[in-house]
């Protein structure tokens, strides 16, 4: 047995009852794809301005994926939308229009032009025209009217990156100074706000946003900025890392999946697996795969048969019938059109004949002549030709079967020798020679198909013998034709495959047969071999070149050739079935290729058998693997390619090296793990954190972890709060010291960054 | 929500997206002589490598120039005992060597950076791993763990029918599967 063949002949995987695999299961839970986020026309409560006084900030909290507004008065966030932006010109009313959030949704025309403000998969503003945007829509919004005076008149707190840049802060100073009139700005770093909100004051802030993962050790609530690191992973990359899976898992998807319908994806199918390589290398197991697997149903519409009802289908056929009937009909009046035309052509010829009788030669002469006809020879086998036609005629049409002529030609001119014979005896000589040569053709096909038929016959007998008697022998051959086959119809695959590749070997070489065919020139080897005879067709293979050269669709002789493959393989396999005790019926190709065994069809259509006909499955995305695949990326961000240390290590080297000598800070942190932003929101990412630090800390260390109380909102909620504190005052920034200082001027305070 | 696909054949959608609209909103809050100077659109990548060179040439001119205050006496440096010094000490010896003066300083100044550097966009990126956990070969079609790499394509798979699968691929596929996880070849 050749090791190619091993993929088929492998016993079926040990499994629990393979058999009960096929048994039909209830139809599976589906989550539906997401429509747009479009949340339809919202009006905020206008008074919210006039309500607020000039001491209350505006609270901005400007983040790449979620932008949430409001004022520090309010207890959440009045505002929350996505930074996405659509502006364009509309061709139908000819004037600019720009829809922002979830605005930008409302139709395909707005969301074919959605950009944010930020460079794709940073934090860091970009495109500064959609920001002003954002920022005209948080404002609109809000109901901002500073009457005569102008501006916005509130102040600003917005939340900034941890080490942002400083071109970006000083531009939005430009921007919110300038344009908004902003009376004084504060800037503050997102996770600390939180931090701040959830009361701690040492720890160790994880924050997973939308673009990337910080680690950030924070000291008497002040952030120690020598420690941070960043990880450039986060819900963002979560989101495209499986967007790229699942194209490459469904190549040919019918659907487009959206960039939203990812995200909630990922929101809502993920979590972080607890020990990810034992879970994921048994994720596609049989037991319990109906529970992981989840299936994601796309919109699609169900391609109906009509069902024809009973008489519609009793019409269809006696139309059928009366049609029929109408043409056999007809059929039987043309026959009798033409027996009856026949017939008078006999009486005609006949007459003729009659009339020859005793005529001189001359005037026998004159008439056949006048009727075309050669000699009375002629004349005589046109009327027994009608005769034996109107006979045959008649007959079919009163249903009798007429015998076989099996009159034994003679052929007696043969014998004589040509100079015995005039003109006419020569031609008849000819023409007997033909019928004989004809006719013995006949009987040579004949013998040798009954000797093929015996030859056949023999062959079967011997090899019934040699099973009988050598039963082993005659194994061997089968497993060695059986395997022979196998190569065949792999390399038929293939062939078919490759042929629908352009750069392909077999492509490739079918295009160097079609020039080589087309050119006129002579090829090399005839020019070696001399003379204009190439021999080709002298080996029968020679033929095959019109099949290389025949287009990759799979042509009539194809399908004849891979039917012939596929029907010897079951006669042989039934063979071997019936005589060969080690061969069962999981051995065979069927069973190899049965999808309750394959763990590609686990992995990309479930514990259920796949349907290409319906429309629905074909709808349809399972996700398994992916559901820890895509989290894990940021505890091992090698999966995805990038090249830096998991979010684990990272805070491992956070601990072991920011805090000097000093074991008392360590131990302080230490006790306050503090998780925050969306990406920290899957489930089991704070104990799947807890337990591989735990593995790299000392034993007695004392480690506490907790997440933030709203790990999307909080950041927002803990600017809100500190900016109704006595802190807020001096640390932001007023119009009056903006205009002495420059646009790069900032303060330095517990909760931003450090200039 | 109802589907969005469907469209009403009125005109109440232009209506809604007139609603939406935010040209035609007005905005009394934004100063209308303001005009924003051309090219303030700058990428992540302009802008790191404005601020590295704005980082460099500051510290190139305090290696350069005395401008910079020297360290009064008795300062850190001496402490630190960055340089082995004689004793002599005094104001004739800063006279004489500024420059070393000026070096020093800088040197302290990279010294605290080494405690706690000034925190960059750039600089807090994390490094890459050299934890052998990092080193683990995953299926690259369906994810599991993987031993074997094609050396055809090389792609990581988890068995023989994933290697068939790998094997199967049309052209180029398989280096999607590469670039997912970045380990692609790009030819410039």
């Amino acid at each position: 047995m050749t090791i190619s063949s091993s993929r088929y002949v492998q016993p079926a995987r040990e499994g629990d009852g393979v058999n009960g695999r096929r048994s039909p299961k209830p139809p599976p839970r589906t989550w539906n794809a997401i429509d747009p986020p479009f949340r339809g026309y919202q009006t905020l409560p206008t008074d919210s301005y006039s309500q607020t006084s000039s001491n209350d900030p505006i609270i901005i909290d400007n983040g790449s994926h979620l932008i949430r507004a409001g004022y520090s008065t309010s207890s959440k966030p009045l505002l929350e939308f996505p930074a996405d932006v659509a502006r364009y010109k509309d061709r139908k009313t000819n004037r600019h229009v720009c829809y922002v959030g979830y605005n930008a949704f409302a139709d395909a025309t707005t969301r074919g032009q959605i950009k944010g403000p930020f460079q794709e998969a940073t934090n860091v503003v970009e495109k500064w025209d959609y920001m002003e945007n954002v920022l005209d829509y948080v404002f609109s919004s809000l109901g901002v009217d500073n009457g005569e005076r102008g501006g916005i008149g509130r102040g600003i707190v917005m939340t900034e990156p941890i080490a942002a840049l400083g071109y970006t802060r000083k531009t939005m100073n430009e921007v919110l100074f300038e344009c908004y009139r902003a009376p004084s700005v504060a800037y503050g770093i997102d996770a600390l706000f939180s931090f701040k909100q959830n009361k701690g004051s040492d720890g160790i802030i994880i924050s997973s946003s939308h673009t990337s993962t910080h680690v950030l050790p924070v000291l008497a609530g002040k952030a120690i900025m020598s420690g941070v690191s960043r990880l450039n992973f986060g819900g963002y990359h979560a989101a495209l890392y499986l967007k790229k899976l699942l194209h490459l898992k469904y190549p040919g998807f019918p659907a487009q999946i959206k960039d939203y319908q990812v995200e909630q994806m990922v929101r809502d199918q993920c979590y972080v697996s607890q020990n990810f390589d034992h879970e994921i290398a048994h994720y596609l197991e049989w037991t319990g795969l109906e529970d992981r697997d989840r299936i994601i149903q796309f919109p699609f519409t169900e391609h109906t048969v009509i069902e024809k009802s009973k008489e519609e289908l009793e019409q269809i056929a006696e139309r059928k019938r009366q049609g029929g009937i109408r043409l056999q009909e007809q059929a039987a009046q043309m026959r009798l059109k033409k027996l009856i035309e026949k017939e008078q052509n006999l009486e005609f010829w006949k007459d003729l004949q009659r009339r020859l009788e005793g005529q001189t030669k001359k005037e026998v002469k004159r008439l056949l002549d006048a009727e075309e006809l050669k000699d009375e020879a002629a004349l005589d086998r046109t009327i027994k030709d009608l005769e034996k036609r109107i006979r045959k005629a008649r007959n079919k049409d009163i249903g009798v079967e007429e015998p076989e002529e099996q009159e034994e030609q003679s052929f007696p001119l043969l014998d004589t020798p040509d100079a015995d014979l005039d003109e006419a005896g020569l031609k008849q000589k000819r023409h007997q020679r033909l019928m004989k040569s004809g006719l013995e053709a006949r009987q040579r096909a004949k013998a040798e198909k009954a000797q093929e038929a015996a030859r056949q016959a023999e062959v079967q007998r011997l090899d019934d013998e040699q099973r009988d008697t050598n039963l082993d022998s005659w194994l061997q051959q089968r497993r060695a034709k059986r395997s022979t086959l196998l190569q065949q119809i792999k390399d038929r695959d293939r062939q078919t495959r490759d042929l629908g590749n352009r750069k392909s070997l077999a492509s490739q070489i079918r295009m160097k047969t079609l020039a080589s065919l087309a050119s006129d020139q002579p090829g090399r080897k005839r020019r070696r071999g001399g003379g204009d005879d190439d021999d080709f067709g002298a080996n029968d293979e020679d033929w095959g070149v019109y099949r290389t050269v025949q287009t990759g669709e799979p042509g009539a002789s194809d399908e004849e050739e891979e039917e012939d493959l596929d029907g010897d393989m079951r006669k042989l396999e039934a063979e071997l079935l019936q005589h060969d005790p080690e061969f069962s019926e999981a051995h065979t190709m069927g069973a190899a290729r049965d999808w309750t065994k394959s763990l590609m069809h686990a992995f990309l259509r479930g514990p259920r058998p796949f349907d290409p006909e319906s429309q629905r499955e074909l709808h349809q995305l399972h996700l398994n693997v992916e559901r820890i695949r895509v989290p894990e990326v940021v505890f091992q961000p090698s999966i995805a390619g990038l090249d830096q240390a998991g979010l684990v290590d990272i805070a491992a080297g956070v601990i072991e090296s920011g805090f000097g000598k000093d074991g008392r800070d360590r131990r302080a942190v230490l006790k306050d793990i503090f998780f925050t932003g969306g990406n920290t929101m899957f489930e089991g990412f704070q104990q799947r954190f807890e337990k591989d630090l735990r593995a790299l800390l000392p034993v007695d260390a004392v480690m506490q972890t907790r997440k933030a109380k709203d790990p999307l909102l909080d950041a927002w909620k803990g600017a809100a709060n500190w900016a109704r504190e006595p802190g807020y005052k001096p640390a932001s920034v007023s119009r009056a010291e903006y205009e002495e200082k420059g646009s790069e001027y900032m303060k330095e305070h517990n909760l931003g960054n450090v200039g | 929500m109802p589907a969005l696909t469907a469209l009403p054949a009125d005109d109440s959608h232009q209506r809604l997206l007139d609603q939406l609209d935010l040209v035609s909103k007005p905005k009394p809050f934004r100063n209308p002589a303001w005009r924003h100077h051309q090219r303030r659109n700058k990428n992540i990548k302009q802008v790191i490598s404005e601020a590295q060179r704005k980082e460099a040439s500051v510290m190139a001119t305090q290696n350069n120039s005395g401008a910079t205050t020297p360290a009064p006496e008795g300062s850190a440096i001496a402490t630190r005992a960055v340089t082995p010094q004689p004793s002599t000490g005094g104001v004739s010896l800063t006279a004489q060597s500024l420059s070393t003066m000026v070096l020093e300083k800088n040197l302290q100044a990279q010294i605290t950076m080494a405690n706690g550097p000034v925190a960059t966009y750039s600089n807090i990126e994390s490094a890459p791993s050299l934890h052998p956990a990092s080193q683990k070969h995953y299926c690259d079609i369906t994810g599991l763990p993987a031993d074997y790499t094609d050396p055809k394509s090389r792609l990581r798979y988890v068995d023989g029918e994933v290697f068939e699968v790998v094997r199967g691929l049309p052209q180029g596929v398989a280096e999607q599967y590469l670039e997912a996880r970045a380990a692609n070849v790009i030819l410039k």
